[in-house]
């Protein structure tokens, strides 16, 4: 278990300071696919090197299973980190690549040795163990530099954007193989990312981080479900924000008053206002469109078909553009022209209010 | 579209004379010694025909045979030191955070290359002949230690450039691997260091064994090194053993220079 407390790092000093983390507090379970994602320049990495010990945070604190780690050297934390270039040693082969950090840990040859061989089975790079690292290709150093990391079975695993370097299909795979591999080792993942689709789909919880904050820390589900800063609902996935009038608060439930007068159900959000103007997200497949006299009314714009779906860009009174996503199903004739008087309605509890 | 291109020195009327003097004044005397060195006659300025004669001299002479390996054991000493010198200071210099007056420093590291070397030679055969008085000590560790000493930023520059140009996160990921720093620096640091360690030691040896000034102000009497031995002929007689010892000097020299340049072309690959 990794608790970070309270952790800030200010880069230099004076006119030229730069704070990149701002007052992060996260606990990290044991075992857990646990992902930072954010935009270029959160300060993902840098909470990522703080944890493995090449930033020296300016406040905080950081324990793993209860030990400070903050005052030990990188090669004394239970730490391993699969670095964003890699940073294979290019002077190595690939089996000694896997086998260095056995070997710094003195551990016996014949150990070292199964071990290595235990890992290019797992990465399936049996067949090139004897080649140079600079003798493969991306994927395959990828695969090294991640049986390089697992080979001394660290409590936790650092992945700084491993991903970012492959193609499409490779990185798909990946995905899923990372899954699997941290499903059979047990080892704590930590994973940085700036692919919101990435991050749903692996993690088994998503910390959205924004400006050296962490804004919100959740399942997927909940994440893009119930996403609770208008930031986080607009980096995950597409969103409508509606003004609405907050009634109410009792536990989840918020009563609002959207600009038609029509009342309904939204999810409340932890420390957010408890009454007056506040804006509301609803995910564009979470709407339905009815007839006029719906919750929100409106003027159909656009009507954008994409196989799957399609997209209705309805012009609303508020004179902002809503969208709803409907599934398509086989050989329905679309029944909607553009130019007609629409209804946008969704079920109680699925708009969600945002907290600034 | 005729725009003016850039500026093309070698479009500019009398380039190609100038630079023709240039190699003309830089290589003819060289290629003129080189040619005297196989001179059959004593004169070093008229031909009398092809013979190995002073090679032969030069390679039974006493007194050349001692500088050659009194200067031979100087640039081996002294290389070997300032190159363990130059990695340290390199390290300091480019793996550690900055620090107040590290610029300082750098400039100290290189400071004889900026000091006038006849300086220096003076300011090391006052310091050196205190000792000489105090302790009566008069062998070549005073040569190994000045030499050592001047070639110190020669062997620093490859050292320092090939560490700026290496991956830092090498280092991290053996530090994560459990790697304790003087382990990260054997197994990850000195192995990819190793061709500018070698082009700064080799540059380090040409250059201790070329010099003369500091060597001359610096040696003990009866001792000499090539350089200052054949100083020391051109004041007497000059036959062409000179151009002999001179040629051979030049060979090593290039030799040397060619495998550094294939060294530092070699890390870029
Ligand atoms: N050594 C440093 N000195 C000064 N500023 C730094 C330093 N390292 C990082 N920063 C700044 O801190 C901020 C966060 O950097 P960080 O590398 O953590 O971003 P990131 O979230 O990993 O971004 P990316 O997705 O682009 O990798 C950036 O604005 C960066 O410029
Ligand atoms: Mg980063």
């Amino acid at each position: 278990m990794i608790e970070i407390s309270g952790l800030t790092k200010t880069f230099g000093s004076g006119d030229s300071a730069f704070t990149a983390l701002k007052d992060v507090t996260v606990t990290i379970e044991e075992n857990e696919f646990f992902t930072l994602l954010g935009p270029s320049g959160c300060g993902k990495t840098t909470l990522l090197r703080s944890i493995a010990g090449f930033v020296d945070p300016t406040t905080g604190s950081l324990t793993i299973n209860g030990d400070d780690i903050l005052s030990k050297a990188p090669f004394d934390r239970p730490v391993n980190t699969v670095f964003q270039s890699y940073a294979l040693f290019p002077h190595m082969t690939v089996s000694e690549n896997i086998g260095f950090g056995l070997e710094m840990q003195n551990r016996p040859k014949s150990e070292v040795q199964s071990i290595v061989q235990e890992m290019l089975e797992l990465v399936q790079m049996t067949a090139l163990a004897d080649r140079m690292t600079s003798q493969i290709s991306g994927g395959q150093q990828q695969r090294v530099a991640l049986a390089r990391a697992l080979a001394p079975k660290p409590k936790v695993l650092l992945l700084d954007e491993p991903l970012s370097a492959l193609d499409f299909k490779l990185r798909k795979e990946m995905q899923i193989e990372l899954k699997r591999l941290q499903h059979e080792t047990g080892i704590t993942f930590v994973f940085v990312t700036h692919d919101q689709e990435e991050a749903l789909t692996m993690s088994d919880r998503i910390a959205v981080m924004n400006g050296g904050r962490i804004l919100q820390i959740g399942g997927p589900r909940e994440i893009y479900d119930h996403p609770a800063e208008r930031f986080v609902a607009d980096f995950i996935g597409d969103t409508n924000f509606v003004s609405a009038d907050l009634q109410s608060v009792e536990g989840e439930a918020a009563e609002i008053v959207l600009p038609s007068g029509k009342a309904i159900q939204a999810r409340s959000v932890t420390g957010g206002a408890t009454s007056g103007k506040v804006t509301i997200a609803v995910r564009p497949e979470h709407a339905t469109l009815t007839a006029p006299g719906a919750l929100i009314d409106g003027t159909l714009q656009n009507i954008v078909y994409f196989g799957t779906d399609t997209h209705y860009h309805i012009e609303t009174d508020a004179n902002s553009t809503f969208v709803i996503r409907r599934q398509n199903q086989p050989d329905a004739a679309e029944s909607q022209k553009i130019g007609d008087k629409v209804g946008i309605s969704f079920n109680p509890g699925v708009a969600q209010v945002l907290r600034d | 579209m005729a725009r003016s291109r850039a500026f093309d020195v070698r479009r500019q009327s009398g380039f190609a004379f100038v630079a023709l003097s240039c190699f003309v004044l830089l290589y003819l005397p060289i290629i003129l010694l080189v040619v005297y060195s196989f001179n059959a006659g004593t004169s070093i300025a008229v031909w009398e025909g092809f013979s190995w004669q002073w090679y032969v001299s030069a390679w039974q002479n006493e007194k050349v045979q001692e500088a050659t390996i009194l200067s031979l054991i100087i640039a081996t000493c002294a290389s070997i030191v300032a190159t363990s010198a130059a990695v340290m200071a390199a390290l300091a210099t480019t793996r550690t955070s900055k620090f107040r007056g590290s610029g300082l420093v750098f400039a100290m590291i290189n400071q004889p290359l900026m000091i006038p070397e006849i300086v220096t030679a003076v300011a090391l055969l006052i310091f050196f002949a205190m000792i000489k008085v105090a302790t009566g000590y008069t062998g070549i560790w005073y040569l190994i230690i000045a030499h050592s000493a001047f070639c110190i930023p020669f062997a620093y520059m490859p050292i320092r450039a090939r560490l700026q140009g290496m991956d830092l996160n090498l280092e991290q990921a053996a530090a994560d691997l459990y790697g304790r720093p003087w382990q990260v620096f054997r197994r990850v640091t000195l192995p990819q260091l190793w061709p500018g360690v070698l082009a700064g030691a080799m540059l380090a040896f040409v250059i201790s064994l070329d010099d003369v000034v500091i060597t001359e102000f610096v040696k003990s009497a009866g001792q000499d090194t090539l350089p200052t031995y054949m100083l020391g002929q051109l004041r007497r007689v000059i036959t062409p053993e000179i151009n002999a010892i001179s040629t051979v000097l030049l060979a090593i020299s290039v030799a040397l220079v060619v495998a550094f340049y294939m060294l530092s072309q070699s890390k870029k690959q």
